[in-house]
């Protein structure tokens, strides 16, 4: 890793960390809520109209703020088959044109995740159930877990800039 | 349209075999021609579109199955679960290898998942299985086979898809699995006591010929203790097997509830069972499922977002006009379409194959005549397959991990005979659809009421 790149790499690598502890407390938390809705509603008699609302928001929250995690060590799934096949120059210009891609998709993801974030804050939109939570909660989860995400693919673009280059 | 739908087409299959995470290349292709092709206002409920497809609370039990799938897989459940079978079938002739695929069946109804389920019962089964003369593709292929079960028996993350995508019940899907599933595992458990007959016979002709040694000619007795000793370990997570499907089809849980409720009682049990409780312990598996859940559930989003571009564009529509259009006949539709599923099977997960291609080939089926829980079932078993025929065929690099020793070459080897049996469980469920049928229709009443 280049000196200049390796501030971001530790910045990078503390969300991350702090992301999958947020996320770990989220995913055990959505468990226990709903197990709380079954009980709640067979022994105490008592309505579930929150659960299923905030075990979404504490799921889709964990997962996006996880997204940039699991790209760290290249953990989403692709089709490798042709990389195998390829030489290892045009093998290395395929890696840098899907990180590239990859890189622009989620960004655009990321900018429009903000717009929708903005949106939801200004205009104080909840969801349609009587409990009506904020929709910012969820959607301000997925604008800075797509961030997040595009900063580590621009991070891992940058490393295969900087190994090309030093190629022979 | 048609030619609109092959450019779709077409560009998926490049921007997939780049290399570009599947879930990335599935986003890139849908919002490209929605940028080229739609109103450019449709760019802004990109993200929209994207949250309110994955914020279902159906969709998102998935995580919670796999959490409950990773408390048990990585607890030793699995492998106590398979010495108690195997010292309960140890009279059996070939119990060794049913008590592996009856484990394997066990362990995946629990777990969910396959590579677990390869994992956690292939780990002492294999070792197991060829200290006692079993041949190592023969050892590899139950393991392989058996793993498979994972999406075929509730709760399988698959039907869990195909329910969404197709707009059918969950709870009938997952009955609609049981019986196949049992067919699959007595199709399993006779192959492997055939198998183990002929390697047992081959075995005793060479003893007798050459004085050569098995270990198959040897013969371990258990008493009635260490049978009922194997026995308090593996009861708790039997009852929970039992307790989640009862929680569901008693109507005290939603399918989401059971999957919350599964995956808080399985880190109840590893806690009391095995004494893995402390927060330590606890977050490699909650780690692990947030890994593989936050994949998973990535793909799932962008697939989402990508059949809705399909359905936009009237890719899906045309696609499926044409299907209609060919006339083929109802059995030779069943084929070509399970065909491709084969096909598609080889590159990719069983996720992206439902949600991209359910959209198209349903009307057909639909119009056939066919139902489509019944279909459901079909598809889900064609998808097992991929598991384990190359090049993809997870299970098979899942063994490789367990048992490196074992020759890729013999594993191959070692579940053709597999992929034979599950061709000939579809050729079943085809000539008598009650097999996947009757026990939702049994338990739920017919269809549509």
């Amino acid at each position: 890793m280049a000196p200049w790149l390796a501030p971001l790499d530790r910045v990078l690598r503390l969300l991350n960390r702090t992301a999958i502890v947020i996320g770990m407390v989220a995913l055990f938390a959505s468990a226990l809520v709903l197990t709380y809705s079954v009980f709640s509603r067979y022994f105490w008699k008592s309505a579930t109209d929150w659960q299923d609302e905030a075990a979404v928001f504490l799921l889709v929250g964990s997962i996006f703020l996880c997204g940039a995690y699991v790209q760290s060590f290249r953990g989403h799934v692709g089709i490798e088959a042709i990389a195998s096949i390829l030489p290892p120059a045009v093998n290395r210009v395929r890696m840098v044109f899907v990180d590239l891609l990859t890189f622009l998709f989620c960004t655009f993801f990321a900018w429009k995740s903000w717009t929708l974030f903005h949106e939801a804050w200004v205009d104080r939109q909840t969801t349609s159930s009587t409990w009506a939570p904020p929709l910012s909660i969820p959607y301000g989860l997925m604008a800075f877990g797509m961030s997040l995400l595009a900063l580590q693919v621009l991070l891992q673009l940058f490393a295969q800039f900087e190994r090309g280059g030093r190629a022979p | 349209m048609l030619a609109l739908g092959l450019l779709f087409g077409a560009v998926t299959l490049i921007v997939m075999f780049s290399g570009m995470p599947i879930a990335f290349s599935l986003g890139v292709v849908a919002v490209g021609f929605m940028y080229f092709f739609m109103p450019s206002a449709s760019l802004d409920t990109v993200t929209q579109n994207v949250y309110e497809e994955m914020a279902s609370i159906t969709l998102l039990s998935i995580p919670l199955f796999i959490l409950k799938g990773a408390a048990i897989g990585k607890s030793p459940a699995g492998r106590d679960l398979y010495l108690a079978l195997h010292v309960w079938m140890s009279k059996v002739p070939g119990g060794l290898g049913i008590a592996n695929v009856f484990a394997c069946a066990l362990f995946a109804a629990m777990a969910g998942s396959s590579p677990a389920t390869c994992s956690a019962i292939g780990s002492a089964g294999i070792p197991e299985m060829r200290r006692r003369g079993y041949s190592p593709g023969f050892a590899a292929g139950i393991i392989a086979a058996g793993g498979t079960l994972g999406i075929l028996l509730p709760p399988s993350i698959t039907m869990i898809l195909y329910a969404v995508a197709a707009e059918q019940s969950l709870g009938r899907l997952f009955l609609a699995g049981i019986g196949p599933g049992v067919l699959l595992v007595a199709l399993f458990a006779f192959y492997a006591a055939y198998r183990y007959r002929k390697e047992h016979r081959a075995a005793q002709a060479a003893y007798t010929a050459h004085g050569t040694e098995s270990a198959y000619l040897d013969d371990t007795v258990y008493t009635a203790r260490e049978k009922f000793e194997m026995l308090p370990r593996v009861v708790p997570f039997v009852v929970l097997l039992i307790g989640v499907m009862v929680a569901l089809y008693g109507g005290y849980a939603t399918p989401s509830e059971t999957a919350g409720l599964g995956a808080v009682l399985a880190l109840a049990l590893i806690a009391l069972v095995y004494g893995i409780w402390r927060p330590r312990d606890l977050s490699p598996i909650l780690a692990s499922a947030l890994r593989e859940s936050t994949m998973l559930m990535f793909i799932i989003g962008m697939s989402l977002l990508y059949s809705y571009v399909m359905s936009y564009l009237h890719i899906s529509q045309a696609a499926a006009a044409w299907i209609v259009a060919l006339h083929l006949t109802k059995w030779l539709l069943l084929a070509t379409i399970l065909l491709l599923v084969v096909v598609l099977g080889f590159f990719l997960p069983p996720v992206s194959i439902i949600l991209m291609t359910v959209p198209i080939l349903l009307p057909p089926i639909k119009a056939a005549g066919f139902d489509l829980v019944w279909f459901g079932i079909l598809m889900t078993i064609v998808m097992e397959m991929g598991l384990i025929h190359p090049p993809v065929g997870l299970n098979i690099f899942v063994i490789r991990n367990v048992a490196p020793d074992i020759p890729l070459r013999d594993v191959i080897f070692g579940v053709f005979p597999f992929v034979g049996l599950m061709a000939l469980a579809i050729v079943l469920i085809c000539l008598v659809p009650g097999i996947a049928t009757w026990f939702p229709n049994a338990l739920m009443g017919p269809p549509g009421r």
